[in-house]
């Protein structure tokens, strides 16, 4: 796919504090790339700067070729939704709705039918009339992406759009800007520091920590393969080991565990021998047995808790050296403390980690 | 319960001594007599009409009024201007420059006055209507800071971002968002800085000529030269102003509150 | 980057007008008061030719015959007779029989016919050194004079500060006037509006509105308003003496005005909101169930309130009291009409000064002391309301 935003060697100093360092990412016209990191990590100053809010301290942002740095915000053609959905307060739905497109000079007949159509498509078209107090969280955020939406945009920039609205609601809009996305082909970029959020809709998860990016690729990508101990522990819940390795061969090394148990572990980056690194083994990947099976990595453990949770089976185990939890399904049995197990896992379900 | 009565007990009597003197002097506008005192031997009107057609009072209205109006138009646009400067985060001594604009309300008006007045007189301008507006506008100005000001604090400014992002233009987003949102304090703001010049006296007592005379500067040498009931006329009025001015302030902060 | 300059630069334009009005008609206008008291021109705008002389002579030997010449070159040149009475008024304050020296002095030299040889042949006092050191000292453009005479305090001859005779210490009085009644009126107003606040916060619904709404009438009415109110209430045949006569409580009227109860009940009353106010906004943001809390904890009421209450409350009574303090400091409309002359307060004799004997000097420097006392107070205000937690 053609790229169609380039950030190019971008670093953000705000004084001495550094915000974002050097950070190259490409978007393509089309994708839905979530930005994902804990708050302060950058995430945010870097969709600042691409709507223009805030000025690169050095590096370059491009937008179909061409360098927009010097671009005022209002000519850059970006539909923006904040968190506080940023709504104007003395104007009716309709009008914020309409603002866009009275700002470009259209016709009043043209704004008219266009606020109609964007309305309906957020199911508001009744609303037009109310002023945003007078609705609820979700239809104020709906009034926000329909005013981001209607003039077109060529990009739309989501400022944790999601974050002040409650869980099911939150998942049900989760859903529809993801339909919105493949039915009009937007561009999106969308910051969040919800995990499970990004996962849902995103095309790629950009995972960020401390100014950089530290992993990006596909959801499954991102969650399975995690590149660094941080994507590994902050994306999903995951086990992590330490061992050291003792041999490579292709993309799978075997590692030796302080316990003195033997791993088989898949690896994406390159390890060496004698290496000390970490494993991740995400719980729902173990299964636990009561006697040896035949899968590849299997642990000696002991049940220490085991904590029933409703769509699955939490279990803590301690192994000779290291504390691990597994998630079972819910057809699992039950497994009282101080029952002996094996703990089990697919090469393929472990990653090697380097620190 | 003696506590609870004590309490009841103690709050009407302040409710009382805050509020009986203001009635008290209510229907004394309405005598027929020339000495303010009750009882009331008729009603009559004709303390309102000394005040409307007695030469004296009816100029004292007229020029309250001129240098209310040129008092609240100069104070709210310098006042308006400065606040929104005063937004920007970036501005060296902020906190300095706000300090100075609200000391006015803190120096004792007779000081102000004296050096007001020698100031003035360097410049020709006692004895005239510019400098009566000029005196007012400073001790007017502090209340449209803090009232526009704190409706500019209210503007969340991601809102003015949106708009930007949204293709308004620096002028469009202050003319379509930001100044509808800050009017109401614009707005309460002209309102205080009209009631301040309406009231105040020591000033006008250094700097107006006799024919800049004031309608308050009339009541204050009226009380203190001959008192009669056309003070009570002029309470009247000022009261019912009062009433009115405060139902505008307090509807506009609502409409204020509303829209957050 | 430039964006950013430019908002800058956007910012400034804004700020610019009302920073450039207040610096002319509000810094300006202080500074000159300030400079009215400190400056003192009288003598030197008129004798130019003996501000260059006399600084030579040794201030204690008999005047030498240039001195003499310069000062009745200066004499013969002035031709505004107010500036020569203003000189002369300088000069007698600071040496009394200037006054007869300089009329026989001016007249003989004004004599075309007779035109005198010395100023010692028109008269043997200005053999004497005393007149001389006078006019040197008077020469110089600035004075403290105002200042010391502000708080009572003069130099003697020897240039020594020292207390002003007794019948001359007016201002001491009326600075401690002044502080008096605007300490009676603080505390009667913290007396009244403390257990108002708290009964007001204890309220809810109507009743706390109609309490706040009590408080907020008076302050938004006209002070001059209140002002008559009070007067027409407070006379001798007003409504108050009316009321008790009436009832049998008092056989002739009390004298309420023009005296000292006149004024702290109208000051009370003007000042009472400003006491009310920050006391209730500290009182309403102090959780409800402390004194449960406390209680529950085994504190005796009372002790409660003394422990807790008070002290979280302190905050809002101590704004409150300055606020009082300061704006009562400055009163000038409620001492002047409900009070007697035994009642005005160091508003009312800078008024005087200024308008009264146009002694510039002596009002610009009660003015600064004035000033200097508010400002004070203010900025411990200031740092106190700063501090507030929940507060801009």
């Amino acid at each position: 796919m053609a790229e169609f935003i380039r950030f190019d060697r971008i670093t953000k100093f705000y004084g001495p504090l550094c915000v974002v360092e050097n950070l190259d990412l490409g978007i393509a016209k089309g994708e839905f790339v979530s930005l994902l990191g804990p708050s302060g990590s950058g995430k945010t100053t870097l969709l600042m700067m691409l709507a223009g809010f805030e000025q690169p301290t050095s590096g370059n942002i491009l937008l179909d070729g061409t360098a927009i740095n010097a671009v005022p915000t209002h000519k850059r053609d970006m539909g923006v939704v904040f968190q506080s959905y940023a709504l104007f307060p003395h104007m009716s739905v309709g009008e914020n709705v309409a603002f866009p497109l009275q700002m470009r000079g259209l016709g009043k007949a043209e704004i008219a039918e266009r606020v109609a159509r964007a309305l309906d498509m957020v199911q508001l078209s009744a609303l037009a009339e109310r002023r945003p107090s007078q609705l609820s969280g979700g239809q104020q955020q709906r009034v926000a992406l329909s005013r981001a939406l209607v003039f077109e945009p060529r990009v739309v920039l989501m400022d944790e759009p999601l974050g002040a609205l409650d869980k099911q609601l939150r998942e049900q809009m989760q859903l529809d800007i993801r339909d919105l996305h493949r039915r009009l082909g937007l561009t999106i970029v969308f910051v969040t520091h919800d995990q499970s959020e990004a996962l849902t809709m995103s095309d790629r998860v950009a995972v960020f920590n401390k100014g950089k990016i530290e992993q990006i690729g596909t959801p499954r990508q991102v969650y399975d393969e995690p590149a660094t101990r941080f994507v590994a522990e902050f994306i999903g819940e995951t086990n992590l080991v330490e061992g050291v390795v003792e041999a490579v061969e292709g993309a799978e090394a075997n590692v030796r565990l302080t316990s003195g148990a033997q791993i088989v572990s898949a690896v994406s980056g390159t390890v060496a021998p004698g290496q000390t690194v970490y494993l991740s083994i995400r719980p729902e990947r173990v299964d636990l047995t009561e006697i040896r099976g035949d899968a590849r990595n299997c642990l000696e453990t002991e049940v220490t808790d085991s904590v029933y949770q409703g769509d699955h089976l939490r279990v803590q185990l301690q192994n000779a050296a290291h504390p691990l939890i597994a998630k079972l399904g819910r057809r699992s049995r039950e497994f009282p403390p101080g029952t002996k197990v094996y703990a089990a896992f697919s090469a393929g379900d472990c990653r090697v980690i380097v620190p | 319960m003696p506590m609870k009565l004590t309490k009841f007990t103690f709050a009407s009597l302040t409710i009382l001594f805050l509020v009986a003197p203001l009635i008290a002097i209510l229907p004394l506008a309405f005598t027929s007599s020339v000495i303010l005192t009750y009882p009331i031997p008729s009603w009559s009107l004709r303390w309102f009409e000394e005040l409307f057609f007695a030469d004296a009072w009816r100029r004292a209205i007229v020029n309250s009024l001129i240098i209310g109006t040129g008092t609240t138009l100069l104070a709210t646009v310098l006042g308006t201007a400065a606040s929104l400067g005063l937004r920007n985060r970036l501005i060296f001594f902020r906190g300095t420059i706000r300090t100075l604009f609200l000391l006015p309300m803190v120096v004792p008006a007779v000081v102000l006055g004296v050096g007001m007045q020698v100031l003035l007189a360097g410049f020709g301008l006692t004895n005239s209507y510019a400098g009566v507006i000029i005196a007012h506008t400073v001790v007017a100005v502090p209340f449209v800071v803090v009232s526009v000001t704190g409706a500019l604090a209210g503007i969340d400014e991601r809102v003015e971002l949106a708009a930007q992002s949204l293709g308004a233009s620096p002028t469009a987003v202050f003319r379509r968002v930001t100044l509808p949102l800050a009017m109401p304090g614009v707005a309460s703001g002209a309102v205080l800085a009209f009631a301040t010049s309406l009231d105040e006296v020591v000033l006008t007592l250094f700097v107006a000529g006799p024919n800049q005379r004031t309608l308050a500067r009339q009541m204050f040498s009226s009380i203190r030269e001959n008192i009669s009931p056309a003070i009570a006329a002029a309470a009247f009025l000022f009261i019912a102003a009062t009433i009115i001015i405060g139902l505008v302030v307090v509807l506009s902060r609502s409409m204020l509150a509303k829209r957050r | 980057m430039s964006a950013g300059l430019s908002r800058t630069g956007r910012s400034l334009i804004l700020l610019a007008p009302l920073l450039v009005f207040l610096i002319g008609f509000f810094v300006w206008p202080l500074f000159s008061m300030m400079s009215q008291s400190v400056s003192d021109t009288a003598v030197l705008r008129l004798l130019p030719r003996s501000a260059e002389v006399l600084p030579g002579w040794d201030r204690k030997s008999r005047p030498t015959m240039p001195m003499q010449t310069a000062l009745m070159e200066d004499l013969k040149a002035v031709d505004d007779d107010q500036a020569l009475g203003d000189m002369v008024r300088r000069l007698n304050s600071a040496r009394s029989g200037f006054r007869t020296l300089m009329s026989k002095t001016t007249s003989a030299l004004g004599d075309p016919a007779n035109p005198p040889a010395d100023l010692v042949s028109i008269d043997k006092r200005w053999e004497k050194p005393e007149f001389w050191l006078a006019i040197a000292d008077a020469l110089s453009p600035l004075t403290d004079r105002n200042l010391l005479a502000a708080v009572d305090l003069g130099r003697n001859a020897a240039g020594d500060i020292e207390h002003l005779p007794a019948d001359q210490s007016v201002n001491r009085v009326i600075l401690v006037r002044t502080f008096w009644i605007a300490a009676l009126v603080t505390f009667a107003c913290a007396c009244i509006g403390f257990p108002y606040a708290m009964i007001a916060a204890s309220l809810h619904g109507w009743k706390r509105d109609l309490m706040l709404a009590a408080v907020l009438l008076p302050l938004w009415t006209s002070l001059l308003v209140r002002t008559a109110a009070w007067f027409i209430l407070l006379q001798e045949r007003g409504l108050i003496n009316d009321l008790l006569q009436t009832l049998g409580l008092i056989d002739g009227p009390l004298p309420l005005i023009f005296n000292r109860t006149g004024v702290i009940i109208a000051m009370t009353h003007v000042l009472l909101p400003f006491m009310v106010l920050p006391i209730y906004s500290v009182l309403i943001t102090i959780p409800k169930n402390l004194m449960p809390a406390a209680a529950s904890l085994g504190a005796h009421p009372l002790r409660a309130f003394m422990r807790v209450l008070l002290p979280l409350s302190f905050r809002g009574v101590a704004s409150g009291s300055l606020l009082v303090f300061i704006s009562a400091i400055g009163y000038y409309i409620t001492p002047a009409l409900i009070g007697g002359p035994g009642d005005q307060m160091i508003s009312s004799i800078i008024a005087f000064y200024a308008t009264g004997s146009a002694n510039w000097g002596m009002a610009g420097a009660l003015g600064v002391v004035l000033l200097v006392a508010t400002l004070l107070l203010y900025s411990v205000y200031a740092r106190l309301s700063a501090e507030e937690p929940g507060r801009r």
